[in-house]
């Protein structure tokens, strides 16, 4: 996949550096070109982009289809909505601490899940996002059930004796624009280093990758718990910038959501991923396109995926794009 | 990790956020047209859909008739709506649409009181006046007025003063003593319960079983088999409207029908629901803000012109959200504007003359109403009196 | 005590006939194409609107509601079948799970688009209670179980009998033999599924009059209650399926009364859980399929 295509040889000149340069300016000035709505798009599509790294890691990198991520995803929300109702903490404290307890909470849940093969682990998976809006329906004293907690505060910095508060939408989309950029660079990070390259050995054959010693367990556990934090940073944002959290946190169509994301954009590469969320989340929200029919689109978007375009979307839009080019 | 793939990227990241970016260009006429912009959040997909179709009709046809008589001033009313779905985080979200995607002035939502909870702080930092019309839970005015939020306000009565009406009711005159609870599992159920269990004592009475059901829950066999063994007289729902039928037919099936009533609230008088299940609902008791059977000029008005409109009786929802809108003219009207900052300040001291009684608001912004007791006699409510109490505020 | 207890077990069992006549064409399907169908709820979804429809806008009587909705449930599976469930004969685990998922969110949506969000009242049916040996039940409910057993024995005798049954335990063994036998998996796949899916229609209606509310959503939280019984009733084993379905009924009834209605809905993914980690293969052997 990408990682074999990267060593072909470029045609063309290189345009890197004035793509990368338009696509920073572009994201720094986002605010002034968009209206506060297409911002609000942008913003949950960021948001959406974290856990749909962290998945991206588990299925398109390690090959393992989970449905566990919108779990992950409402600890972290609900870790994030406590501590910051509760103790009064600054925000990365909160997100710091959600992504903690999301990826320390896969550890126990992995280690059983992940002895289980295909379906059987898919809907062990499932079994989480399941029980965990039970938990978080009945434990009442803590999440207050259906009512759900609100009037999250929104997100503050204090260092030392300086504090400012981030607030409005533009604040709040430079926060999560510097999150999202820091993401995406942390996971560019685990995939090129040599760990990325094992993940890949796994996903292609595991007996193998077992053979010329890599230890697929452990890999397989630690990569669980990685995703599991990135759904936990998601779930941390999206508490503030929402300011409620109520179990419908966790939901089937939150994970369905991450898939198609991951999927639809290109399992194994980061680029897709970022262009999925934009894409499925960001542009469906802009457009306020009714929310069924939306679901609707998801649902052919994944029997397109399954059976037409196992690799994403993006494919064919380079492909396209390559095209233009060519006749120009 | 390669050129190829950045170079992938940068297209798609390009590409997407132009695309992204596209329908800012064609965003909504502007609001410098002169008209009050009313947004009304309300569930109109889920197990509450019902009550969300109901608000929004009743808000639709004061807004037709006035701006069929010509408006407020020559201001005609213009009404957004949004999906609730009846849960806290689609409630917010639909919110800020109608802030940020339809710029309304004003708004009225929601039904449940676990949604109007968290409205509160994003209408307070938006500077938008939220005029709630159908929650019960007494915290959302604690926490308006002097309580805080300048911007909330309620016009409709609290859970504090139901669950009193409804207990003394069963206790005198019904004589009841002993209740099992089966109430819905959020913030108007649980809050109606504490304050019930605050004022059953004074009547000598004990709750036996206490139950909470998730909203579109649809097997209560189990439950009402252990009520009806627990020998309670009456049991106290404060439910939704679509879960009374259910219940109303199994306990038909479990024997409690025609011997345990239900007591609270939950659309026990709309035909639709006694048609379900005639005989549990016989002797039901219910204190609601509104029916249809209230006999008032003005309220006898309204169900006529609604039916007239709709080929549909109206409901409390219908009624409390058609008052409303009909309330928010009148301030914009006292007010002489259609400024926020003007006309919160005219409805904060508005005299007006509802269906039920003169409505005046307090200095926690919450309206002075009372509640109607029913009791359904022969399958037909019949209406018990109009009850008002002080609300005690926390200090 | 006893009679309370009594008394719950037949409700229990009530439930478990409903579940089972859901999960026995979800674990058939299992078996002919080794893939779990996520979609399957949405079946008993569909069946349900069918007949809501038919009584709604045509006034029809009950019974033959019922045949219009398990009619157009066949149907919907049919078209399904032939486009979706065809190709995933020997396709990996994981592009059935996401097919199916897909299949899920456009069935359930489309009716919300259709027919609006909010619940509608369910007429008609027999809703009248009887009692038998002091506990009082609706007479619809005696007709679930009937039917529900009428169903199983059906099945027990078209399994071993039938030519298509046949066949279908054959595919279930192994699928390139009956390629090279001259069987037509597909089609077998095809009619597999679409007896399934008709039985969870079927199942949806007659459990519609006493559930009262229809509702688009209302498929996803049977899916989720079948997923339970097709694992712990060992993947593709009809029987196991009948008798992990009558357990999730009852225990699901008694924890309703004795723990707090507010659990019932756990009981089916906890037990799940411990049985995937304790015996991934179910209570009941997976290897005596049908």
């Amino acid at each position: 996949m990408s990682l074999n295509e990267s060593s072909l040889p470029l045609p063309g000149r290189d345009l890197r550096l004035p793509f990368g340069l338009a696509v920073v300016v572009l994201a720094c000035c986002a605010p002034l070109l968009l209206g506060n709505y297409a911002l609000h798009a942008v913003i949950i599509s960021l948001i959406f982009l974290l856990p749909a790294h962290g998945l991206n890691l588990l299925v398109g990198y390690t090959g393992l289809l989970s449905l566990a991520q919108a779990a992950f995803f409402g600890v972290g929300a609900y870790v994030s909505a406590l501590m910051a109702v509760h103790w009064g903490t600054p925000f990365y404290v909160n997100l710091f601490g959600a992504g903690l307890v999301a990826g320390a909470l896969a550890l126990p849940l992995g280690i059983p899940a992940l002895r289980l093969r295909s379906t059987s682990f898919v809907m062990c998976t499932l079994g989480f996002v399941i029980i965990g809006q039970a938990v978080a329906k009945n434990w009442i004293s803590l999440t207050r059930g259906d009512m759900g907690l609100s009037a999250i505060p929104k997100p503050y910095f204090a260092l030392g004796p300086a504090s400012f508060t981030v607030s409005g939408t533009v604040g709040f989309y430079y926060l999560v624009l510097a999150i999202a950029a820091l993401a995406t660079f942390a996971v560019w990070l685990i995939v090129t280093s040599p760990a990325g390259r094992n993940m890949v050995a796994i996903r292609e054959n595991e007996t193998l990758a077992e053979s010329v010693g890599v230890p697929t367990w452990r890999y397989k556990l630690i990569v669980f718990m990685i995703s599991a934090a990135f759904a936990g940073l998601g779930g941390s944002v999206y508490a503030h910038y929402l300011t409620v959290v109520s179990p419908l946190t966790f939901q089937m169509s939150n994970s369905t959501l991450m898939l198609i994301i991951v999927l639809g954009g290109g399992p194994g590469t980061i680029s897709g991923v970022v262009f999925g969320s934009l894409l499925f989340v960001g542009l469906s929200e802009a457009l306020r396109i009714a929310p069924e029919l939306r679901m609707v689109a998801y649902g052919f978007c994944l029997l397109a995926l399954v059976f037409w375009f196992p690799k994403g979307f993006a494919p064919l839009i380079t492909r396209f794009w390559t095209m233009l080019r060519g006749r120009s | 990790m390669a050129n190829t793939v950045h170079r992938r990227a940068f297209c798609l990241l390009a590409s997407a956020i132009c695309l992204a970016g596209a329908p800012v260009f064609e965003t909504p006429a502007l609001a410098q047209d002169n008209s009050i912009r009313l947004g009304i959040v309300a569930p109109m997909s889920g197990p509450n859909a019902r009550y969300g179709a109901f608000s929004l009709r009743g808000a639709q046809l004061a807004a037709k008739d006035i701006n069929a008589a010509g408006g407020i001033d020559g201001r005609k009313i213009q009404i957004f709506s949004a999906d609730s779905q009846g849960t806290p985080v689609e409630g917010v979200s639909a919110t800020r649409r109608l802030i940020d995607q339809d710029k309304v002035d004003f708004l009225i939502g929601d039904v449940s009181s676990s949604v109007t909870l968290a409205m509160q702080p994003v209408v307070e930092d938006a500077g938008v006046l939220l005029i709630n019309a159908a929650s019960s839970n007494p915290k959302i005015t604690y926490a308006a007025g002097v309580g805080g939020f300048k911007w909330s306000f309620r016009n409709y009565p609290t859970d504090e003063n139901r669950a009193l009406i409804v207990a003394q009711y069963a206790a005198e005159k019904r004589g009841f003593t002993k209740f099992a609870v089966l109430s819905v599992d959020s913030d108007y159920g649980r809050s109606a319960i504490d304050f019930t269990k605050k004022y059953l004592p004074r009547f000598n009475g004990q709750i036996l079983t206490e139950d909470y059901y998730k909203e579109g829950e649809v097997d209560f066999r189990s439950v009402l088999a252990k009520i009806r063994d627990s020998g309670a007289q009456a049991i106290i729902m404060y439910g939704l409207a679509d879960t009374t039928p259910i219940v109303a037919r199994q306990m038909t099936e479990v024997g409690l029908a025609g011997k345990v009533p239900l007591i609270g609230n939950g659309e026990f008088n709309t035909e639709k629901t006694i048609k379900s299940a005639p005989k549990a609902l016989e002797g039901a008791v219910e204190a609601a803000a509104w029916l249809p059977a209230w006999d008032s000029p003005k309220s006898k008005g309204f169900v006529t012109r609604f039916t007239a409109e709709y080929r549909e009786a109206p409901n409390n929802h219908a009624y409390v959200h058609w008052e409303t809108v009909n309330l928010l003219g009148k301030a914009v009207e006292a007010a002489k504007s259609a400024d926020r900052a003007k006309v919160r300040d005219a409805l904060a001291k508005i005299k007006y003359d509802s269906a039920v009684g003169e409505v005046t608001f307090d200095d926690h912004n919450q309206a002075k109403l009372p509640m109607i007791l029913l009791q359904i006699e022969d399958g037909k409510p019949v209406v018990k009196g109009a009850y008002s109490a002080d609300i005690d505020y926390p200090r | 005590m006893l009679f309370q207890i009594s008394e719950q077990v037949v409700n229990g069992i009530v439930t478990g006939a409903v579940y089972a006549l859901v999960a026995v064409g979800m674990t058939m399907i299992f078996g002919v194409l080794r893939a779990i169908n996520f979609a399957h709820g949405e079946y008993y979804m569909v069946g349900t609107f069918g007949a809501w429809v038919a009584i709604e806008y045509f006034d029809l009587p009950y019974p033959v509601a019922i045949v219009a909705g398990v009619i157009a449930t066949a149907f919907v599976a049919l078209v399904i079948g032939q486009f979706v469930m065809r190709r995933m004969v020997g396709a990996p685990a994981e592009a059935g799970v996401l097919a199916t998922l897909g299949i899920a969110l456009i069935l359930q949506n489309t009716v919300i688009l259709l027919f609006g969000g909010g619940y509608k009242f369910f007429e008609g049916g027999y809703i009248e209670p009887v009692t038998i040996l002091g506990v009082s039940l609706a007479e619809q409910r005696l007709l679930i179980i009937a039917v529900a057993v009428l169903v199983f024995f059906g099945l027990e005798l078209l399994v071993t009998y039938s030519r298509m049954g046949k066949a279908m335990r054959a595919v279930s063994q192994n699928v390139e033999c009956c390629a090279v036998v001259g069987i037509d998996v597909r089609k077998v796949v095809v009619r597999t599924f679409v007896l399934g899916a008709a039985l969870a229609g079927l199942s949806g209606v007659l459990t519609a009059p006493v559930n009262v509310s229809v509702y688009g959503g209302m498929g996803e939280l049977i899916t989720f209650k079948t997923l339970p019984i097709i694992i712990m009733g060992g993947l593709g084993n009809v029987r196991g399926t009948f008798f992990a379905a009558m357990i999730l009924g009852i225990a699901e009834s008694l924890v309703a009364t004795y723990v707090g209605l507010q659990f019932r809905d756990t009981v089916g993914f906890a037990t799940l859980m411990l049985v995937l980690m304790w015996r991934p293969h179910g209570l009941f052997s997976a290897q005596a399929r049908y």
